[in-house]
């Protein structure tokens, strides 16, 4: 198998010459003997459970329930699968960039060969900083579930309110994002057979939530009965398009990590069929999980902006948290672990990315070469995964202080940021395999359609969330003088990572002058 | 592996600890004339069940890792001959272990933890699953072993013999012969009395014992080769240690714990303790080796 592309497999830094003995290093390139490559595999169950942790149903789902319902009310399953469109259609190409040019940097390498150096720094910001603020919010919604399994467990609700403490809550947040770091630092994860009970364990209780839902409803049991409506499921019935499209921004989140399952083609054993099986059948018990799960919640408590209707702001950051006492009774300690456990997979596998792709990018030059390094020890992308962890624990600690509706808040500013990045990434697909469109049927499907369509759809959301969260009433309400902090958020990022970026030009020219990683295009 | 002569292999990390594995490595490879084989073990990254698998990054540890073999074997130039080996395994100690099986290595060579007080020697989670699970002889290179030359060599073995000597015995003589290096039998006879014993007592059932193993030992030493022998004297295993004279160029054989499955090693509590005030390496050697003979 040859790539065209320089994976960061040439190391860039000037080593001793290689002696004749080192020279003859067994387990090279050529011949790749069992000696040579990882051994390990991945099978079908072991990808699907793999695509499943990425994706944390528990966690996106407490997460998002909330602010869509906020937005589109009881069109919410409607919303989540819409949401899934621009997702699966950019997954075809980020599927694409992934077997032409596999690489760490993900969409900061491809952006880089289809664009240049400056909107390639540009992708792989926006997914560095995708992940940071996803790694706040997971913390963010570990640690509301942490004290709201202690109270479950001693029966004391007064350990439930040490959340709205904002000392309590930020000391426990860093504490869990240490750990977290630890475990990503020294490549502790959990090994395949307990995740395998875990992500089994997670959708058990998902279904029993479900089932416990629609059971409260039949018994007349229920919060807010209401009557399931194929209206729910017709997304025209928003009646506003920013509404729908701010809906969206959230939903993209839900599925966010799903594409992992169709780009692990190189490693999962078994046939070539074997990651588009892991993908579809992923994402078949994801969004079969997501509708139920939200048709039950929204059937069990309807969209009232009372107690625990899904319309109260007080609970929408957190819908489980809330509603996992009314819904389970006496097992309702079980959810806590479902959305811990998951909320610590996500940890692990989020982790990893930003590491990864900071690594390239000082691999590359487009960044300061410590990033890098990788641990002698551990084998990690270590500086790249403290760097990581320092940021994410910076950024929770200023926005629990900043808003009230911290968890929300950065839930929709995720969706900016995935709208951004995996914008870019699709219309690198696009751009970098424009002399080979025509060549196929399939290629002007997977090359050309898909990531354009998708890529266009992720821009219009972008844009449209970007001016409509300028409303101080956007989204949570948040706002700094007037201004939505979701549209503050989107910029200071953003402008952020330009400014950096014209510091490192200076420090660093040669990348942007395309010495390092230079522009290409797939020939025919 | 038809090959003649003896295969030392070496786990090597790029850092401090790596460093002194590879060095007493390379001095027990030169001073017996034997073939280093200097293995790195790289993690199998599909073994989690969380984090998905990325070829890409795992290219770049490879390149890496052959970039630190590279310098590796640069640091040590042409004093001993050499290899360099990539291997992918679930633990650091299961990869070594199989390396070792395939080179059929006579012996593992790794670092021991940074971090102990006060400069002594503590084992690592690495050293530590390996003292459990390997068959065959493993050395320990203490912290600052990096600092002692190559052309040392091996100055002097010292076999700690305790109530069942045979195993310890029979590699301190074979390396002794490998090594060209003068044999000392050393006696550490465990005293397990209760606490609260009278501390005289102590002292003369260790040192009669002590003297016991030792002539035990002699007598069972093949005809031809000769050994000194010493009694460590002192309140503790600890004690005893401090007090001895120990060469630069040294190395102290010690057997695995009676607790040991056989041919598994496992370091018992006099082991441990040794290890903590030993200022040279240590070998462990399983209790019946399979490698008696070499």
């Amino acid at each position: 198998m040859t790539h065209p592309t320089p994976a960061p497999a040439s190391s860039p830094e000037p080593h001793a010459p290689l002696t004749s003995a080192s020279a003859a290093v067994d387990g090279s390139e050529h011949g790749l003997s069992k000696k040579g490559l990882s051994a390990g595999s991945v099978g079908l169950i072991g990808a699907i459970v793999i695509g499943i942790s990425c994706i944390a149903p528990a966690y996106t789902l407490t997460g998002a329930l909330g602010p869509t319902v906020a937005e589109v009310g009881t069109q919410l399953p409607a919303i989540f699968l819409l949401g899934f469109i621009p997702m699966l259609l950019v997954a075809f190409g980020y599927r694409e960039l992934n077997s032409a040019m596999p690489d760490s940097g993900t969409s900061f390498t491809w952006a880089t060969r289809a664009f240049g150096p400056w909107i390639g720094w540009m992708a792989g910001w926006g997914l560095i900083a995708a992940t940071v603020v996803v790694l706040s919010n997971l913390a963010g919604i570990a640690v509301e579930f942490f004290y709201l399994a202690l109270a479950q467990a001693f029966n004391n609700p007064d350990l439930a309110n040490l959340v709205g403490n904002p000392f309590v809550n930020v000391a426990t947040c860093l504490v869990f994002i240490l750990g977290a770091t630890l475990i990503s630092y020294r490549d502790m994860q959990t090994t395949q057979k307990v995740q395998y009970w875990l992500v089994g364990f997670q959708l058990l209780v998902m279904i029993g939530f479900g089932v416990a839902a629609f059971w409260h409803v039949a018994n007349g049991t229920a919060f807010d009965p209401t009557q399931v409506e194929l209206s729910w499921f017709n997304p025209f019935e928003v009646g506003s398009f920013t509404a729908v499209v701010a809906g969206l921004s959230v939903s993209l989140f839900v599925f966010w990590g799903w594409d992992v399952t169709l780009t692990m083609n190189e490693e999962t054993r078994g046939s070539n069929t074997t990651p588009g099986r892991a993908a579809t059948l992923t994402v078949t018990i994801v969004v079969a999980i997501y509708l139920f799960v939200a048709m039950g919640a929204l059937a069990f408590a309807g969209i009232g902006e009372t107690g625990v209707g899904l319309g109260n702001p007080e609970i929408q950051e957190n819908a489980f948290f809330y509603l996992a006492g009314p819904i389970l009774g006496p097992v309702a300690i079980l959810m806590s672990l479902a959305v811990l456990s998951s909320s610590a997979a996500s940890l692990q596998s989020t982790f990893v990315s930003p590491a990864r792709t900071l690594l390239a990018m000082g691999h590359y030059g487009a960044l300061p070469s410590k990033f890098a390094s990788v641990s002698p020890r551990f084998f990690t992308p270590g500086y790249a995964t403290v760097v990581s962890a320092i940021v994410a624990a910076g950024f929770y600690t200023v926005m629990r202080f900043v808003s009230e509706d911290v968890l929300w808040d950065t839930i929709t500013t995720l969706g900016m940021m995935i709208c951004f990045y995996y914008g870019l990434t699709a219309f690198a697909a696009v751009w970098y395999f424009r002399k080979t469109w025509f060549a196929s049927f399939r290629n002007a499907f997977f090359r050309l359609f898909a990531p354009l369509v998708g890529g266009l759809i992720l821009t219009v959301l972008f844009f449209t969330t970007l001016i409509d969260s300028m409303d101080p009433s956007y989204g949570s309400g948040s706002n700094i003088a007037g201004v939505g902090l979701v549209f503050i958020l989107g910029i200071v990022i953003l402008a952020t990572g330009v400014v950096i970026m014209i510091w490192q030009r200076f420090k660093r020219p040669e990348f942007f002058r395309g010495e390092r990683l230079s522009k290409d295009v797939a020939q025919a | 592996m038809s090959e003649p002569g003896r295969r030392i292999l070496v786990g090597y990390t790029a850092d401090d600890a790596g460093a002194d594995a590879l060095a007493l490595g390379a001095r027990i490879a030169a001073a017996s004339e034997a073939l280093l084989e200097v293995v790195m073990v790289l993690p199998i990254e599909a073994r989690g069940g969380v984090v998905p698998p990325d070829p890409g990054y795992e290219r770049h540890v490879k390149e890496r890792s052959r970039g630190w073999l590279a310098e590796a074997s640069a640091s040590l130039g042409d004093t001993v001959p050499q290899s360099l080996h990539i291997r992918y395994a679930a633990s650091f100690a299961a990869g070594l272990l199989d390396a070792a099986h395939e080179f059929d290595a006579s012996l593992i060579v790794v670092g021991t933890a940074r971090g102990g007080l006060f400069g002594r020697t503590r084992i690592g989670s690495v050293a530590d699953e390996l003292l459990h699970s390997s068959d065959v002889p493993v050395a320990l290179a203490p912290s600052g072993a990096r600092e002692v030359p190559i052309a040392q060599g091996v100055t002097r073995i010292t076999a700690a013999v305790g109530t069942t000597p045979g195993a310890v015995l029979d590699s301190s003589v074979a390396l002794a012969a490998a090594l060209h290096a003068p044999l000392r039998l050393l006696s550490l006879v465990p005293v397990d009395l209760p606490a609260g014993v009278d501390t005289g007592l102590v002292e003369l059932t260790s040192a009669v014992g002590a003297q016991r193993v030792l002539d035990e030992a002699r007598a069972a030493l093949p005809a031809g080769v000769d050994a000194t022998a010493t009694v460590a004297t002192g309140d503790t295993i600890e004690e005893s240690v401090k007090a001895l004279d120990w060469h630069a160029g040294e190395l102290v054989l010690v057997g695995s714990s009676r607790l040991a499955a056989p041919t598994r090693l496992f370091l018992g509590s006099t082991a441990s303790k040794m290890l903590r005030e030993l200022p040279v390496p240590l070998i462990v050697v399983p209790r019946t080796s399979r490698k008696t003979e070499r």
